[in-house]
């Protein structure tokens, strides 16, 4: 694990662990109703301040709590052309599937790659350091994936190309 | 039809509801002279930094740091004489400073660790220092430091 | 030791035990209210309360009169009392209607100490302080609404049967007066103010660094308010001199009771009851109940920042690629007793201003009673913390 890595790993983790205080909360505007309050946005005074994590320019990650939901949005890394199409596939892959994945959100918030939705419910019938976990485990994950599918896109062309050419070449 | 009356947030005319400014007890400092204490402390900060006092350069810093609306340059200032500060110190000596800083400067030092993160722009020469210093503080501070950087209204 | 009983799978939202501690009434986060009944070590379920259409957020239990309040998100309340049923004769838990006239959830219920009134705490913005009226059979209620902003977590009744204290989301715990001129004497001065007509404002404190209220309390001679905030933080408020403050470097806290008139008991989403103690010349947290080792199995070193795959996912790597099943892995237990937050703390045993015994439930499922006693130097935190 590279040396930067693991301080943002931990300060994702630390800020997510404070975030996930949540409860069950009615919403003070719409009668009988309960709402994520930071998907609502109606109350001001029950969403808190949202943070910033970085990396650098291109990996970030925004937490924006609020009184019985949390938002997390992740901004992964596109070194180039390649990456930045296998990210957006994989990305879209996953959020056509959200439900499957509980806390996905389906649409990821401007600027970011992918945001998740953790509402009190969840860390209710959840563990809410498996949770984070959770989270911390895409997070590794999802950097090594791309460039995985970067290499044997690559290594592909290249037996494709090999192959091709070879039959020309007689 | 004129369908644009829908989209008025009526919710902005009710009387009780909370206003920006009730969140928090606003910042009695004139902007001018918050603008001109931040520029005294830069000043300060670099003879503290010169002298190798990094613990007084952040008390310094952290004490009456700028909050609320207006003072933007001063909360930019102050960012950035904190940045030379956290660039100078040695990352062992990074545990000692933040014992000896009071909690409300452990409090104001995460606040700035996060808009430091936040400004675009900046991470990419800043962040691992940030992170480095993020990570000594929770150590030290417990997450209820990052939890009061969340829930204060008086963003610096 | 605490005696833990496990109530359920579900978190328990609310709980209150009757006057001997016999009985139990709990919400399964779920619409009814439970009432169990004690049989040796186990609690049985008997009765179920249905009649509100949400989740109940509050249940309070008088002990004297042994009528019990419920309120819920479908912003009503009902009062139960046993009567019994006209066609079998059977002993029954019968609602009657309270008219709370709030538009928004019902969050918070207590009786008040001479249990002629309760107070409802709503997301309206307002506070209903609900008395008797036989002529209708039914619960009346006064609103109390200004300077309310925000939705009201969490009431306390003075013991003078007059005083109110509220928490809200405005940031701001307030003590009002909830006096009504046809059930109340006149009530003598105290430290809060002499003159209390409905609505008098006797006190605002402010939370330090800006979090929610979550819960409020006065000391058994209710001369001091305590209030715990979401920025991880208890203030205890002297009216007209001190307000002491207390940052926690852990999770906020959510819940609180005075077990003396020098001693707080206060839990919440760190998962313990953390013990505070001082006297108008200051306070200070002076450790836990829970001593970390109760728990059944040792949790697994904390927080590293890869641990997961040391856990489920090598489970299931080993599974898949070496067709091994290893023994379960112990790092999904916190070494807590609760394995998830504290909703509620509440004094068990004792005499207000001496108790002895406090219960506790949470989102776990898991009813705890604990002695206040056994007070243990907060050890096992770090490790709660970096969870």
């Amino acid at each position: 694990m590279s040396n930067v890595l693991r301080p943002y790993l931990a300060a994702v983790r630390s800020t997510l662990t404070a975030a996930l205080t949540l409860e069950n909360f009615s919403s003070q505007v719409v009668e009988r109703h309960n709402k994520p309050e930071v998907e609502a946005g109606g109350s001001k005074e029950v969403l808190l301040n949202p943070l910033i994590i970085s990396r650098n320019e291109n990996e970030r990650v925004l937490i924006e709590p609020s009184i019985n939901s949390i938002r997390l949005s992740i901004k992964i890394k596109q070194a180039d052309e390649i990456e930045r199409i296998l990210c957006h596939k994989f990305t879209r892959f996953m959020m056509q599937r959200a439900e499957s994945f509980i806390v996905l959100r389906r649409k990821p918030v401007p600027g970011y790659d992918i945001s998740f939705l953790i509402t009190n419910t969840h860390s209710e019938t959840m563990l809410k350091h498996k949770i984070v976990d959770f989270i911390i485990q895409f997070m590794e994950e999802v950097d090594r994936e791309i460039s995985e599918m970067k290499l044997s896109l690559n290594a592909r062309a290249r037996i494709v190309a090999e192959s091709y050419l070879t039959a020309i070449s007689t | 039809m004129d369908v644009a009356f829908r989209k008025i947030d009526i919710d902005v005319y009710d009387e009780d509801a909370l206003q920006d400014s009730e969140l928090y007890e606003a910042d009695s400092r004139d902007p001018a002279q918050v603008l001109g204490d931040a520029r005294a402390r830069q000043a300060s900060v670099r003879s503290l930094l010169a002298k190798n006092d990094i613990a007084g350069a952040l008390t310094a810093i952290l004490e009456n740091a700028p909050y609320g609306p207006n003072v933007e340059d001063a909360k930019t200032m102050s960012l950035q004489s904190l940045l030379t500060v956290l660039n100078s110190t040695k990352s062992t000596e990074i545990p000692a400073v933040i014992k000896s800083l009071s909690m409300d400067s452990q409090d104001t030092l995460m606040k700035y660790l996060y808009k430091g993160m936040a400004m675009s722009g900046w991470a990419d020469s800043n962040a691992s220092v940030l992170l480095s210093w993020h990570e000594k503080l929770t150590e030290i501070a417990g997450t209820g430091c990052i939890v009061r950087t969340m829930t204060d209204r008086r963003t610096v | 030791m605490p005696e833990v009983f496990s109530i359920s799978q579900n978190p328990i939202t609310a709980h209150a035990f009757n006057a001997d501690r016999s009985q139990l009434a709990v919400s399964l986060n779920s619409n009814d209210a439970q009432i169990l009944i004690r049989s040796g070590s186990e609690w049985v379920p008997t009765e179920m309360l249905t009649e509100h259409d949400k989740v109940i957020t509050s249940i309070d239990w008088a002990p004297n009169s042994n009528q019990i309040v419920t309120a819920s998100q479908d912003r009503n309340a009902y009062v139960w009392q046993q009567t019994p049923d006209p066609e079998t004769g059977k002993i029954v838990w019968k609602p009657t209607l309270v008219l709370l006239r709030i538009n928004r959830a019902a969050t918070h219920v207590r009786w008040s100490p001479k249990e002629d009134k309760f107070a409802v705490a709503s997301g309206a913005r307002a506070i209903a302080i609900c008395s008797f009226d036989p002529e209708n059979n039914w619960w009346v209620s006064k609103l109390l609404k200004k300077p309310i902003r925000s939705t009201v977590l969490a009431v306390d009744w003075h013991p003078n049967n007059v005083l109110l204290a509220a928490g809200s989301a405005d940031m701001k715990a307030r003590v009002f007066s909830a006096y009504i001129k046809e059930i109340d004497e006149r009530p003598a001065a105290t430290v809060w103010g002499s003159k209390l007509p409905f609505n008098t404002i006797c006190g605002e404190f402010t939370s330090a660094a800006g979090g929610w209220v979550h819960s409020v309390g006065f000391s058994p001679s209710g001369d001091v308010l305590a209030f715990a905030s979401h920025d991880s933080s208890i203030s205890i408020a002297y009216p007209g001199g001190p307000v002491y403050n207390i940052r926690m470097p852990t999770l906020p806290l959510v819940t609180l009771t005075w077990t003396s008139e020098d001693n707080i008991i206060a839990a919440g989403h760190d998962c313990q009851p953390i013990v505070f103690s001082g006297s108008d010349a200051g306070w200070q947290e002076i450790g836990t109940l829970d001593n970390g080792s109760y728990a059944a199995g040792s949790k697994a070193g904390a927080g590293s920042v890869g641990r997961l795959k040391a856990g489920a996912f090598a489970t299931f790597r080993d599974a898949d690629s070496r067709g091994q099943t290893s023994n379960g892995t112990t790092d999904t237990k916190l070494i807590t007793i609760h394995q998830n937050t504290v909703t509620s703390v509440r004094p068990y045993a004792g005499v207000p201003g001496q108790i002895t015994q406090v219960s506790t439930t949470g989102v776990d499922g898991k009813l705890v009673i604990w002695d206040t006693a056994s007070v243990n130097a907060l050890t096992g935190r770090m490790a709660a913390m970096s969870m």
